[in-house]
């Protein structure tokens, strides 16, 4: 098999585990996985580098979102690797690269208490990228889900920090039970307003515990 | 609509993404000017560049269509193709005036060049295809300038394809000041956008899966390269990108045994245009080397042979098989010769570290076979690392050998193979460059 990044053939590497244990092969070879920089230590919300609670969401908790959040990990850092990564499984639109991280989401979340609630598209958007990006990387890892939210079509992107909290109606609740504990998941944490908004529209209709998870922290 | 017919005629665009206003596009789709099919076939091919294997088209549930499509991973770097993709082509007959042509090259073909043109010229007229079997530094693209004219000049459309980027940058500086009037585009990955109809394209073998019944003449470059001959897409696109009846003319230093046997015109040039021989391999052990590094140790022999380069202040190309190996070695030689630099597929910025060993900013580069041909550098040393792996076939190695020696100031130099054993490429490239040496 070639590998889904750089698309050179995967030498096999027979160990005693991979003759005992039925384990699926990796679909990247060793060089690109080792391209991706695993997470260590940070933030204890989300995974800022440093000790402590970052400066980030500390000012967070000056505002109106306080302590929406409990806790949060991200599991990978933004750097030349994933950026390159993201930049093919989001823009360039290739599916297949949700598979990419399977294994280790899977490893992440499986056996998780609270319901994974992955941060929606809106439909616009769904239409013209044709996926969710999202939905599907829990999909490669067999994780169930369930959608609470809807978005609205306004772009984050071009809005700067205050702007974006301006945007307070960015997600709906879609009117299913919302469960007592949460796990929001995400592709990309950025400036920490998107699960923030999402967060807020969740405790509001009953939630009482939010977790996140993001792929990448950036 | 005159400037959608000179961007869209012989050419296979994405309807989403061409550069005119909606309005125009709808409107010439309308009249029937455009015509319109979908990016991949029930056969589950795709439109574009004709991949078919299942690796490369996979499934996937599309949220536009609420339903099952395929999309091309082959070509996906261009635009991504899906079942559901709306792919354009300009579908009247051209409209576009004949154009005005010179020819300003004062150089001379040598007696072999100008026979190898003349014999290019005839096969063209008959529409068979030709194969100039020429060394390298023979002087190959010389000897198409006349039958390029020739063509552009009748009104044909020309394109001249070569496998790598690299080629298609150094041939198309050649080419613009060659033909002065000729409106030429070269087209590679993240080339700058092109305006108005080109008579004269140079193309990646890649960006020939944007054309489709579009060129008079077909002049592949290294017709053996990698990745022309490993990839059938490829080899698909160029039969796509010309019409029907249109020759194609292949010029290589080492063409395989099945392109000789397939082309009946075939022109021979064994002698470099500045008449001195080609540089014969020296073979030297360096027995495991890949230990010696993996230990954190440049192997002796190399070292003192990368030391006399910088010593002598000659630019060297050192050949290693594999990108981890290159990615190892570096880090040692960085050591005692901080400005050597590596390249290799995956570097970004190859094109600024190979211009800089070219305007003798460093002193030498580390490279995988991606190098191997296309590039000439005055009294440029070679050496390859580990010449007896399997990447290392006798093609690339008598490629490989074919950087030395390339200018008239700097005939000659020196070619060594650093080896863990000898093996029969090895032997095969040694024996065919002293033939070509020795004549027919």
């Amino acid at each position: 098999m070639n590998c889904y990044l750089c698309d050179r053939k995967i030498s096999l590497q027979v160990t005693w585990r991979s003759l005992f244990f039925n384990e699926p092969d990796d679909v990247c070879c060793s060089r690109c996985r080792n391209g991706f920089e695993q997470v260590a230590a940070g933030c204890p919300i989300c995974s800022a580098e440093g000790e402590g609670k970052c400066f980030n969401c500390v000012q967070w908790e000056a505002t109106e979102y306080e302590g929406l959040i409990d806790s949060g990990t991200s599991l990978y850092r933004y750097n030349p690797s994933m950026k390159e990564y993201l930049h093919r499984y989001k823009f360039l639109q290739d599916v297949i690269l949700s598979e990419v991280f399977a294994s280790v989401l899977k490893e992440e979340l499986q056996g998780q208490k609270s319901v994974i609630v992955p941060i929606p598209m809106n439909d616009e958007k769904l239409k013209l990228r044709t996926f969710s990006q999202v939905d599907r990387l829990l999909d490669a890892a067999s994780i169930p889900y369930t959608h609470l939210l809807g978005k609205n079509r306004v772009a984050l992107g071009e809005k700067s920090k205050a702007e974006r909290i301006e945007l307070q109606n960015v997600f709906w609740w879609n009117e299913k039970r919302v469960p007592e504990k949460i796990l929001l998941f995400d592709d990309l944490y950025t400036t920490g307003s998107t699960v923030r908004m999402a967060a807020k529209v969740l405790k509001d209709k009953g939630a009482k515990e939010i977790k996140i998870l993001t792929l990448i922290r950036a | 609509m005159k400037q959608v017919e000179e961007f869209l005629i012989g050419r296979i665009w994405l309807r989403n993404f061409v550069p005119f206003p909606k309005e125009l596009v709808d409107r010439a789709i309308q009249i029937g000017a455009i015509s319109v099919s979908l990016g991949i076939t029930k056969e589950k091919q795709c439109v574009r560049c004709l991949e078919k294997s299942s690796q490369k088209i996979v499934s996937f549930f599309c949220a536009a269509c609420q339903k099952t499509c395929f999309y091309c991973r082959h070509c996906i770097k261009m635009g991504r193709i899906s079942s559901c993709t709306e792919l354009i082509t300009w579908a009247h007959p051209s409209t576009i005036p004949l154009q005005n042509h010179s020819f300003s090259w004062n150089g001379q073909l040598t007696p072999q060049q100008e026979r190898a043109s003349q014999q290019v010229q005839k096969s063209l007229l008959q529409k068979n295809d030709h194969l100039v079997y020429a060394v390298c530094g023979a002087g190959k693209t010389e000897l198409l300038f006349p039958a390029i004219f020739v063509a552009l000049k009748k009104g044909q459309r020309v394109c001249i394809a070569a496998p790598r980027t690299d080629v298609v940058l150094e041939l198309t500086p050649r080419l613009r000041a060659v033909f002065p009037q000729t409106t030429i585009h070269s087209l590679y990955g993240d080339s700058p956008e092109e305006t108005g109809f080109a008579q004269l394209v140079v193309a990646t073998t890649h960006q020939l899966y944007r054309f489709s019944n579009a060129f008079d003449v077909m002049l592949v470059d290294e017709a053996d390269a990698f990745p022309y001959s490993y990839d059938e897409a490829l080899k698909r696109a160029v039969l796509k990108a010309k019409k029907k009846e249109a020759s194609i003319v292949y010029v290589s230093a080492t063409p395989s045994s099945h392109l000789l046997k397939q082309i009946d015109g075939v022109s021979k040039l064994f002698k470099r245009f500045h008449g001195y021989p080609l540089p014969v391999p020296a073979f030297q052990s360096l027995w495991r080397y890949e230990k010696e590094f993996a230990k954190g140790k440049i192997p002796e022999k190399l070292k003192e042979w990368v030391d006399e380069r910088i010593e002598k202040k000659e630019p060297f190309l050192l050949f290693f098989p594999t990108i981890e190996l290159i990615e190892e070695a570096i880090v040692l030689f960085k050591k005692t010769h901080p400005m050597i630099e590596a390249v290799h597929s995956q570097d970004v910025n190859r094109k600024e570290k190979v211009m800089k060993l070219r305007q003798s900013q460093i002193p030498g580069v580390l490279t995988s076979t991606i190098l191997e041909r296309g590039i000439t550098i005055p009294n440029v040393q070679v050496a390859v690392v580990g010449a007896d792996q399997p990447i290392f076939n006798a093609a690339a190695l008598i490629q490989i050998s074919g950087r030395v020696g390339r200018s008239r100031d700097y005939p000659d130099g020196k070619i060594i193979f650093f080896h863990n054993g000898i093996t029969r490429q090895m032997d095969k490239a040694k024996k065919m460059i002293t033939s070509y040496n020795g004549g027919q």
